[in-house]
């Protein structure tokens, strides 16, 4: 009896080991299935046909068109211009004011690292281990963290969630659009593509060092990720070598197992999967760019990158983007070194060829992302450099949509793309001005006008008085 | 040989401007003056500096004497106070050897005016930022309640700085942590209790008698002392509007003056904080219910305190940038506080609230020659400080990030 089950068991594994177990043509199904799995199921509704008038335009493709209309229908943006035909469409006036993309953070740790800060709700790093490619930043967030509604309020429309940076490779990080809904799946920026979290310096020698652990030092950090890449690479060429054996000759034995991490980084490697890097110091920077050749992958984005100023012609040449803030400082060693025109700098080097962006990293500036940008711009210009807002709006606007792999669906206000936009009580860089109207695909998500007009957190509702909501 | 050589040129420069700026009266012309004070804004107004005090603030004033500023119309307003700042006490915030801000061994009566760097470059950043003055609080102390005594100093960054005024107030906090919040409110009263017994008991100890000072130096009780009995201010770092109803009835019945800070459920007791006189000091970009203290945290707290007419101070808790006050006070406006109460709440609410007002704090004849000229609207985020004088010196608008700029916008092309 003890037998027969034990031999049974064995059979049933051997069976679902044959059943499950694909051949090369179906391994790709799995990556689908894989992919499905986990897609984004925001669809919004179609939007009704509205009509902007009396804007002013900052296109995020570096213009102004003053005086100006933009059409949307159906969740896109369907012209922008003047004397566009608006019959059928709800007309509003936007009096002169100045019209932006919606704004786009590229780094945020709203839901993976929520209000109130408990423990509880602290899910943004696993620092376990230096190196945690398996982990998803979507399965930390909480879908009810209070600051999505104060970003909105400050004309925040899609934001990249990422993982905290205690790790050498960190985790996955996910695109959302900022609206309401029960489920993560639910706020998933549609098909855009993850990102893989990695980061230099300071905090994974600091964390792992600190545990009289490998890395304690940067030349330990740069060797493991060295280390990882080649496990990567050799993962990457079993795999190949299984997908390449005809069909009859393949073992069951042969085949290798899956592995989260690596499926991760692979797909950093097949350039499907865009690499988003902590690193504030310039050689580190540069470091990278040679670690990237080494194993043949791309960095996307430079994220803090303090020090990018200082290698902002290699960062041009090599087509990376820098992502900044306008003036943090001091708060480590590694970002001593600030200058209020770093990203200005990196905006107008090698020719004006620089991929500048202005990133919060915070829940009190990501609701104002639009007066960091101002304060760069202001410092660019001080020092004599040629910008203007039609540029800067850029860094919070199309460079982000660009470097998180959505450029093509936001961003810009232009026909075809997503109607995320924000209507500015005064000139968006004004340290007075506000967003007063948020589009997101179409739909009026926010008016300063309406207090009904947005959706509360669950977190919001009742928790000072159960009678009221808590904004 | 290039090091030497811009060390030997900036040696000159120091020289050469503080032997001009040392005697020179300074003629400030056509500004527009916002003055912090009665006297409100005034247009097209001159203001003459002489022997580091405002001596005059009129129309047309005339004096071939002093150095001329040509304000030409641009808004001068008195030079901002950092009302609770680690600046001088702090350069890295991760490295511990450069951190001064923080003790094991004392509560209540530890005094960190000794600790001051006025050499700190986060001193010539924030002061070619606007800020003249920087009242200097330690961040913790031993235990859970206490973190020390705050001293006053200006930012002219010179090798002697001296605190203008010395252990001035008391910071403390209050609100959720490891340990019960009544816990801490009787540990709170049994501190105070303690320093009256020490009071009480000095002829004793004098003639060499015992005193169990308990958990506490006889600095910490003397510094407690010092509340109840000169009247120093206690600032009271807290969030829950709970906590801060408690406190005033403490306040009330140990006769202590005190200030919040944090603050962020404020608004709801507005009616407490108007009746008992305290001022509160608030960032006003921080709308974040970081804890359950804070549920209440809202981004229009400023404006509701001033309209209710408690009196508001405007502070941003990083060193580093403390400067950003001015941006904090910017979006206090935007959400709809008094644009001449934001000015206010960065001068002279605070120099009032640490009873500095009698010298600085406004644009006010007599009051010390801390002034700064703006290239436009202070509020505003793209505004840079043209000239910050201090005690009627022009200081320098260099900072090291200044220097890093120029040399990287060389080595990348740009100039």
């Amino acid at each position: 009896m003890i037998f027969d089950s034990k031999y049974s068991s064995l059979i049933i594994a051997l069976v679902l080991i044959h059943f499950v177990v694909p051949n090369a043509q179906s391994q790709t199904n799995e990556k689908e299935l894989i992919n499905y799995a986990y897609e984004s199921t925001y669809k919004p509704e179609l939007s009704n046909k509205i009509i902007i008038k009396n804007a002013n335009i900052l296109t995020g493709n570096g213009d102004s068109i003053l005086d100006a209309s933009i059409l949307m229908h159906e969740n896109q943006i369907i012209a922008v211009g003047k004397d566009l035909d608006s019959s059928d469409a709800s007309v509003i006036d936007a009096e002169g004011k100045w019209v932006t993309p919606g704004i786009i953070d590229i780094h945020s740790h709203m839901g993976v690292y929520p209000a109130p800060s408990l423990r509880s709700n602290s899910d943004g790093n696993e620092a376990t281990s230096p190196t945690t490619p398996h982990v998803w930043a979507e399965h930390s967030v909480w879908t009810q963290d209070p600051q999505y509604t104060l970003a909105l309020k400050g004309g925040i429309t899609s934001f990249h969630v990422l993982v905290g940076s205690a790790n050498l490779i960190g985790g996955r990080g996910v695109t959302l659009k900022n609206v309401r809904s029960r489920t993560v799946q639910g706020m998933k920026f549609p098909n855009a593509p993850y990102s893989l979290k990695m980061a230099c310096g300071e905090n994974p020698k600091r964390v792992y060092g600190g545990r009289n652990s490998e890395p304690s030092t940067r030349m330990g950090n740069v060797a493991g990720y060295r280390n990882a890449w080649i496990e990567a690479q050799e993962y990457q060429r079993s795999l190949k070598e299984y997908a390449d054996t005809p069909d009859d000759e393949k073992e069951i034995s042969d085949r290798p197992s899956r592995d989260l991490g690596l499926e991760t980084m692979i797909g950093v490697l097949e350039g499907e999967i865009l690499v988003q890097m902590h690193c504030y110091r310039g050689e580190e920077m540069v470091v990278m760019l040679d670690v990237a050749k080494e194993f043949d992958y791309k960095i996307t984005t430079f994220h803090h990158a303090i020090e990018a100023y200082k290698v902002a012609d290699i960062l041009a040449q090599n087509s990376v983007c820098a992502a900044m803030w306008a003036d943090w400082w001091g708060f480590k060693n590694e970002a001593f070194d600030m200058v209020w025109e770093n990203t200005a700098i990196v905006d107008q080097a090698e020719d004006k060829t620089g991929c500048a962006i202005v990133h919060s990293d915070s829940a009190v500036d990501i609701q104002r992302l639009n007066q960091q940008a101002a304060k760069a711009l202001a410092a660019g210009q001080k020092a004599g450099l040629d910008i203007d807002k039609g540029r800067a709006i850029q860094w919070i606007t199309l460079n982000p949509a660009i470097a998180l792999g959505i450029g093509d669906q936001v961003g810009s206000i232009e026909p075809g793309k997503m109607a995320d936009l924000v209507i500015w009580s005064h000139d968006p860089f004004s340290v007075y001005s506000r967003a007063e109207k948020v589009f997101i695909d179409g739909h009026l998500k926010f008016d300063i006008d309406d207090p009904e007009s947005f959706e509360r957190t669950d977190f919001d509702l009742g928790i000072i008085d159960p009678e009221g909501d808590r904004l | 040989m290039i090091y030497f050589r811009s060390i030997l040129l900036s040696l000159i420069g120091l020289l050469s401007f503080s032997i001009f700026a040392e005697t020179q009266d300074i003629l400030i012309k056509n500004a527009k003056v916002i003055t912090s004070s009665e006297l409100g804004v005034l247009d097209q107004t001159d203001i003459l500096i002489q022997n580091g005090k405002i001596s005059l603030i009129d129309k047309n004033i005339n004096n071939n004497d002093a150095i001329i500023i040509e304000a030409n119309g641009r808004i001068v307003t008195a030079g901002l106070l950092a009302p609770v700042t680690n600046l001088g006490l702090i350069e890295i915030e991760l490295e511990a050897e450069t951190r001064d801000d923080r003790t094991d061994h004392f509560s209540a009566g530890f005094s960190i005016s000794s600790a001051f760097n006025p050499s700190s470059t986060l001193i010539p950043y924030n002061r070619a930022s606007g800020i003249t003055s920087a009242i200097v609080f330690p961040s913790s102390g031993r235990g859970d309640i206490f973190s020390g005594l705050g001293s006053v100093f200006k930012t002219h960054g010179e090798i002697n700085t001296k605190s203008v005024a010395t252990d001035i107030a008391m910071v403390m906090q209050m609100g959720g942590n490891r340990d019960s919040r009544a816990s801490n409110f009787l540990e709170l009263e049994d501190a105070f209790l303690k320093a009256k017994q020490f009071k009480k008991s000095r002829g004793m100890i004098e003639r060499g008698g015992f005193f169990d000072t308990g958990e506490y130096s006889r600095r910490d009780l003397e510094a407690l002392l010092g509340l109840m009995e000169e009247g120093k201010p206690l600032i009271i770092k807290t969030n829950r509007a709970s906590d801060m109803l408690r406190m005033i009835e403490f306040s009330k019945e140990y006769e202590l003056n005190i200030i919040f800070h944090g603050a962020k459920e404020a608004w709801r007791i507005t009616d407490q904080l108007v009746e008992a006189n305290i001022p509160v000091i608030i960032d006003p970009m921080d709308n974040i219910p970081s804890s359950f203290d804070s549920i209440g945290a809202r981004i229009d707290t400023a404006s509701l305190l001033t309209e209710s007419g408690v009196s508001v101070l405007i502070g941003i808790a990083d060193a580093h940038n403390s400067f950003l006050s001015r941006q904090g006070a910017g979006n206090a406006v935007a959400n709809g506080m008094d644009q001449y109460e934001a000015i206010k709440a960065l001068t002279i609410n605070i120099a009032d609230a640490f009873g500095l007002d009698d010298s600085i704090g406004s644009i006010e004849i007599g009051k010390n020659a801390d002034v700064v000229l703006w290239d436009g609207d202070p509020l505003e985020v793209m505004t840079f400080a043209d000239v910050v004088i201090i005690d009627g010196k022009i200081t320098s608008e260099m900072t090291r990030s200044k220097r890093l700029r120029d040399r990287y916008l060389e080595v990348i092309g740009l100039k």
